[in-house]
């Protein structure tokens, strides 16, 4: 049976004492933002999720969104919920206070997302697709745009939508055909059609605002002649209420694998008024500076379905018995062992958990790096952190939703045919898993990001700030007695991944396709490598606290997990560096028409 | 050339100082004449002040501070007299025939018989500028027309009249070339001679046509410039760079001399953007700019360009051409500026085609002149061979235009071949013939068509260049090296000492080499790789050393750039023989390191043993120091031998062609009786000496010259010169140093500032000064 309770320990964790929430607070901007402050916001955060989403997520998923006369209905119960959400001021924690925001750092709010996603990703999409519409909004929509449209934004009476895909341009957005006429009175006049767009249409919020990738009459070709505009569902009228309607509808409403209670729209704009976001043919690089944080909160979806697969799992697997173990009786009083006593119970639960706690790893150290990227004074650091945040973004989307497909199957697994069964919801992390690995750029879209964008950006700078602080973090501590024997497994797949990077820069600069073949496992190589680095940091901090207070059964799990990932999951970098050896022939010799 | 022991030369204007200088840079005493300005107390006034300018010239016109002091300023009033002294005697003043002709009155009267006197015209022919003139000045006259700048520009062109005496062409010829350092073509009595005969056309019908289809000029020098194999500056930023001026004069001097049915005519109009651009003052980069223009207006600088229908400047643009790759491509390609680029190259290349055999005997001389009198990359022969003979023709006939005899005859025929191993050209008859080289030029180029390399990789080859010489050429892009270039160095070092008496390391690139690979070190460093960086450079510092201490001789060849690490291989070789465009310099401390592949060992020991410095340790590490530190650059051979980056006893090659013949030369002169050098020793001052240059730093960096991290490489730099934690009481040896280049080069290659450095450089081409 799924069941959840937010990890606040872990989350705490990563938060404080692997990654110094502390120094956050030292940021300008956030020098409230301490402990005091922010485990309540966790408690509170864990508590909605738990007690209002978490109960939704089950019937949502049974009986969807439905489409009836141009308008889209949510599951029941959504509605409340949403407004107690709202009320509860979560559609605003991570924005700009000048706005009505409460100006959390990311570090936090990622992980307050990871609950919300945990619970009911469907519901999280709504407020999600909002924040990516904020973040846009609020980066390059001018100052009279910011004043009219963040303010319900980020208080959550409006939402927000990023309509991107039209039916022939998915990856390749410089097909986009819709087109924007400029009018005289400074608006433009938005028709096109855009589709797979979520929270396009929906009866949460009293208006909703569409961003929309549109081209001007004298664009050029490709993604440098496309244009970024806010369209209104209604238009507001002088005292910024919603007013008439405009010239956009939602047309249909997909049916999809997973996420059911999440209504994925195809929108029509006929003529509707627009305005433009940014600098005319600049809307390729204002959609992108929101991209980089939605794929990161993708990535993070992942993370909180593993997460909630992981609970149900290990729940069941102490609770139903069946067969002994092949060690002896464990539970002689009872019928049969639980099945967790099994080897290969242990392996799923302890991948799944691995996997799980190793990207909260990441994902905090990453969303760290956002606050510093966001907050600090010193250029250097600045552009240090957005070096840091570019190169691990593609790799925090894909390996953590590739490894969330992974987990919640297992999750399934572990429970056999009650786990395939729909009753105790194991399934439905599946399902709903399925399109992280999709939206905001395929995972092969990011394996291709890392391996043609951000390894070849100024001479593979990016890398450095990966590279440099594992380099020195292994040559500090390979030889330490404790600590040592977590440390060497990650130096070896380190020099795998440094040899790797460097055959596929100096082979796939002259042969891009080659670059192409290794990415997706060059991909996941790196993240294991990342991972390992996160794990030998949190044996670190473990073997440092164990023994200092009542939280040794913690960190002795900890340690354990870690050992764990050193031997179990870690070696499967040998192999993929040998697939990324073998080169691109086996793929690119292979004739085309024997498919 | 020995033959001719001094020159001089009359009109000290552009042209005329810079032929001058140049001959100074030959080691040639030159005098240089000019008349006497109205009341002037210095009489010398014009003449002296054009020399005065020529030591600011950018780039610099003299090659060493010492060849200005060849040039001696006169009058053409008080020092006529000096011409007698004179074997050569060049004139260069205004192109007015009476002007001339009155000077070569004044010439004849006094120049020692058998001189040569030349003129430099590049307008009057040369049957009129003797015309009514002494038979015995029209047997020593011909033109010599050089191209500006003088130093740089390697074409020149001779035309002899009828009456000339051969031996007269041929000494100057001979001097030109190999004294010099010209390519010398023989052009006819003709307008314009070669170049400016076809390049005029090319770029008065690029006006044109460009006007006439509405073209942003922009997008007309993108599409008719690096495509093309043309310089980027294409047609309007040529002209910008010439001066605008120039234009109307040398097209209504081509207008009256050329006959009725000459294309150019057809190309010719009077053009009125460009009467009222010259009205205003437009004349190009010498004046208030041209088609191109920087706007400073309001305290700003914006790059503007003119539009060609308006005639109004408006911001400068990125051309937005979707071009295809390939020249035929190019010119096939749809839109304006694919039918642009098809109008201007398909009449310039087809009047390329009727010049031949008006303006000179073969098609090589046309081709030689463009590629260096206008640096195209390839001459309009070269390029009708790229898109095929036999479709051009067909593709001129299509479009209206003539199809000239030249083309007709090549039949789908390619103009150049290669036949048994050896180039030939189609000449006028339709037949083909060798195109011989010179005695004394041998090209790899040639023996390429020939042969197999020995030896070969991705970065490197070794080629057989004859009589028991092999020749290491570098094939990376620009030249740089890189494991690979060591791996093959390596093995070409067993091969050589097996099979071959010498070694030459040459190749026939622009620059020898810009040094390491840069973008794969840096690369290697963010990866933190060290120990693979540490690798390459212990890699590289063995293999200069087996090279400097292998059992044959090896003669280094560069010409152009060769700085760091290829700086540092001609250091190891036994001599070098330079070509005296070759500019020198280590430059590591310019991207926050330090020479490391023997560098500096190399320099300390020649500053020890050939610097005339005061006696004791200090002074040598003190000059290395200077030079290192500052990653100072010689401009040029001669000064190389100044910095001792090449030593007294190097040589220096003026003609670019004759480079690897002398070097082979030199390479068979050494392997007889060929022992190699004794490895040295190094008696150095130690750590007091590192504090003393590292407070040298610091006085600069109190002063603004050095900044912050210059004073962190400067102070690795000391340490390794000053031989680490040594005293005057030990003797260090070449691998001591090694190493400590090694371990300081380790420590700077870590360092944030110093990648931050690298970086700029690849991604700008300009160094950080953080």
């Amino acid at each position: 049976m799924a069941t959840y309770k937010a990890p606040l320990r872990d989350m705490r964790f990563v938060l404080y004492e692997l990654h110094d929430g502390a120094a956050l607070s030292r940021l300008p901007g956030l020098e409230d933002m301490t402990s005091d402050l922010l485990d309540p916001v966790l408690e509170e955060a864990a508590k909605v999720c738990e007690d209002v989403l978490f109960p939704l997520n089950r019937p949502g998923d049974e009986e969807g969104c439905h489409f009836e006369n141009g308008v889209v209905r949510v599951p029941r119960g959504f509605a409340e919920a949403y407004r107690l959400f709202r009320e509860g001021g979560w559609t605003g924690i991570a924005c700009d206070p000048e706005f009505g925001g409460q100006g959390l750092p990311k570090a936090v709010n990622s992980l307050v997302e990871e609950m919300i996603c945990a619970t009911n990703l469907s519901f999280g999409m709504y407020p999600g697709l909002s924040h990516g519409a904020y973040l846009a909004l609020h980066a390059h929509g001018s100052d009279a745009l910011k004043q009219r449209y963040l303010p319900p934004l980020v208080d959550g009476t409006w939402s927000g939508t990023m309509c991107l895909t039209e039916p022939h341009c998915g990856t390749d957005l410089g097909l986009c055909r819709t087109k924007a006429v400029p009018r005289p009175d400074g608006s433009y006049a938005i028709t096109g059609t855009k589709i797979f767009i979520s929270a396009g249409e929906h009866d949460l919020t009293e208006n909703i605002i569409h961003l929309v990738l549109a081209r001007l009459p004298d664009a050029p070709k490709g993604t440098s002649g496309i244009s970024l505009f806010l369209v209104p569902k209604f238009l507001p009228g002088a005292d910024g209420r919603p007013g008439s309607r405009n010239g956009v509808a939602c047309g249909s409403i997909e049916h999809k694998m997973g996420i059911k209670a999440s209504a994925t729209c195809v929108m029509n704009f006929d003529e509707a008024t627009g305005w433009l976001v940014g600098e005319p043919h600049k809307g390729m690089r204002a959609m992108f500076t929101m991209m980089n944080e939605e794929r990161l909160a993708v990535g993070i979806q992942g993370l909180g379905l593993a997460e909630a697969s992981y609970q149900g799992a290990v729940a069941y697997a102490r609770d139903r018995v069946q067969g002994r173990s092949l060690g002896g009786v464990k539970a002689p009083d009872k019928a049969a062992d639980p099945i967790i006593v099994h080897p290969d119970v242990r392996r799923m639960l302890l991948t799944m958990r691995a996997s799980v706690e190793g990207c909260r790893a990441i994902g905090a150290w990453v969303a760290h790096a956002i606050d510093v990227q966001t907050h600090s004074p010193d250029p250097q650091a600045r552009r240090d952190a957005e070096d840091f945040v570019a190169l691990m973004t593609p790799i925090v989307k894909a390996l953590f939703t590739d490894l969330a497909f992974e987990a919640t199957n297992l999750g399934v697994q572990v429970m056999g045919g009650h786990g395939y069964i729909r009753e105790h919801g194991m399934e439905q992390y599946i399902r709903d898993s399925r399109i992280a690995q999709i939206y905001e750029g395929t995972n092969g879209i990011q394996a291709l990001d890392l391996v043609g964008r951000k390894l070849p950006a100024h001479a593979g700078r990016s890398l450095r700030q990966f590279f440099h602080p594992v380099g020195a973090f292994i040559a500090a501590h390979a030889e330490d007695d404790a600590l040592g024997p977590f440390v060497r497994p990650l130096g070896k797949a380190f020099v795998r991944l440094q040899q790797a990077t460097g055959q596929i820069a100096r082979i796939g600069m002259a042969r891009p396709e080659e670059a192409g073949a290794a990415a997706t496992d060059y991909l996941r190589l790196f993240g294991l490598v990342a991972m390992a680095y996160q794990w030998a940091r949190m044996v670190q901090v473990a073997q440092a606290r164990l023994g200092s207070g009542g939280d040794d059964a913690f960190y002795r799990a900890k340690i354990a997990t870690a050992r764990f990932f050193m031997d179990k999951m870690l070696p499967q970098t040998g192999a993929l560096f040998s697939i990324i050896m073998a080169g691109g022939a086996p793929l690119m010799d292979f004739p085309e028409d024997a498919f | 050339m020995a033959d001719i022991r001094k020159v001089a030369v009359i009109g000290a204007g552009v042209m005329g100082a810079g032929i001058a200088a140049h001959v100074a840079n030959a080691g040639i005493p030159v005098v240089l004449l000019d008349i006497v300005p109205e009341g002037a107390a210095n009489r010398n006034a014009i003449a002296q002040g054009a020399i005065d300018k020529l030591l600011k010239a950018d780039p610099a016109a003299f090659m060493t501070k010492r060849a200005a002091r060849l040039v001696t300023p006169g009058n053409t009033e008080d020092d006529l007299d000096k011409l007698a002294e004179c074997d050569w005697i060049v004139e260069a003043v205004i192109e007015r025939l009476d002007v001339k002709q009155a000077l070569y009155r004044r010439i004849e009267a006094v120049r020692k018989p058998g001189s040569v006197v030349s003129s430099n015209t590049s307008t009057i022919p040369l049957a009129t500028l003797t015309a009514g003139l002494p038979d015995s000045f029209a047997r020593d006259f011909c033109i010599t027309h050089f191209f500006n700048p003088p130093r740089y520009m390697r074409l020149l062109e001779v035309v002899a009249g009828e009456q000339t005496r051969p031996e007269a062409i041929e000494r100057v010829g001979r001097f030109a070339d190999v004294a010099l350092g010209k390519s010398v073509v023989p052009c006819k009595d003709r307008p314009g001679f070669i170049a400016n005969r076809l390049g005029v056309y090319w770029l008065q019908v690029a006006v044109v046509e460009a006007i006439d289809a509405g073209l942003d000029v922009e997008d007309a020098d993108a599409v008719v410039g690096k495509p093309m194999g043309i310089p980027k500056t294409g047609v309007f930023g040529l002209l910008d760079l010439v001066g605008l001026d120039l234009m109307p004069h040398v097209n209504a001097s081509m207008a009256k001399s050329l006959p009725p049915g000459d294309p150019f005519h057809g190309a010719h109009r009077e053009l009125p953007l460009i009467n009222r651009m010259l009205a205003e003052g437009y004349t190009g980069r010498k004046g208030k700019g041209g088609f191109y223009r920087l706007n400073r207006a309001g305290g700003g600088k914006v790059k503007e360009a003119i539009d060609l229908a308006t005639g109004q400047y408006r911001p400068q643009r990125k051309p937005a051409l979707d071009l295809p790759r390939g020249i035929k491509a190019v010119l096939q390609a749809p839109g304006k500026a694919g039918r642009y680029a098809w109008q201007v190259m398909a009449r310039t290349l087809s009047y390329a085609a009727m010049l031949v055999p008006e303006v000179a005997d073969d098609i090589a001389s046309v081709d030689e002149a463009m590629r260096l009198g206008y640096n195209w990359k390839f001459g309009p022969f070269e390029l009708i061979d790229q898109l095929g003979t036999d479709w051009f023709a067909a593709r001129l006939e299509e479009s209206g235009l003539p199809v000239p005899e030249l083309l007709r005859r090549a039949a789908g025929r390619r103009f150049y071949r290669v036949a048994e191993g050896r180039r030939q050209a189609l000449g006028p008859d339709g037949t083909y013939r060798d195109i011989a080289r010179p005695d004394g030029v041998l090209l790899l180029a040639d023996i390429k068509l020939a042969a197999a390399p020995v030896l070969k990789n991705g970065s490197a080859a070794l080629w057989d260049i004859g009589d028991g010489v092999a020749c290491f050429e570098f094939t990376s892009k620009l030249n740089t090296l890189d494991p690979d270039t060591m791996a093959l160095l390596s093995k070409a070092l067993k091969v050589v000492g097996e099979r071959f008496k010498a070694l030459v390391i040459y190749n026939e690139a622009s620059n020898f080499s810009a040094g390491a690979n840069l973008g794969m070190a840096l690369f290697a460093a963010n990866l933190a790789a060290w120990s693979e960086i540490e690798q390459i450079v212990a890699t590289g510092q063995q293999t200069y050393k087996a090279m400097k201490y292998a059992p044959f001789p090896v003669v280094g060849a560069p010409s152009g750039l060769a700085l760091g690490g290829g700086c540092e291989i001609l250091l190891h070789c036994d001599a070098v023989q330079a070509h005296a465009e070759t500019y020198m310099g280590l430059v590591e401390c310019g991207v926050g390191l330090i020479p490391a592949w023997g560098g500096c060992k190399e320099m300390l020991h020649r500053w020890a043993r050939l610097g005339r410095l005061p006696r004791g340790p200090m002074p040598p590490v003190a000059k290395v120091f200077e030079t290192v530190s500052t990653a100072t650059v010689a401009k040029s051979a001669a000064e190389a031998q100044e910095l001792l980056f090449l030593r007294p006893t190097d040589g220096i090659t003026m003609n670019r062609y004759r480079l690897l013949a002398d070097a082979k030369a030199r390479a068979l002169d050494l392997a007889r009786d060929y022992a190699p050098p004794t490895p040295p020793d190094y008696t150095l001052p130690g750590e007091t000496a590192a504090v003393g240059l590292r407070l040298a730093a610091e006085s600069f960096h109190r002063r603004g010259i050095a900044t912050r991290h210059d004073l962190v490489v400067a102070g690795a730099l000391a340490e390794v010169l000053a031989g680490g934690d040594t005293d005057i009481t030990r003797t260090l040896s070449e691998d001591d140093l090694l190493e400590l280049e090694r371990a300081r080069f380790m420590r700077l290659v870590r360092h944030p500032d110093t990648l931050a450095r690298i970086e700029s450089v690849l991604e700008t081409g300009k160094p950080l000064r953080n």
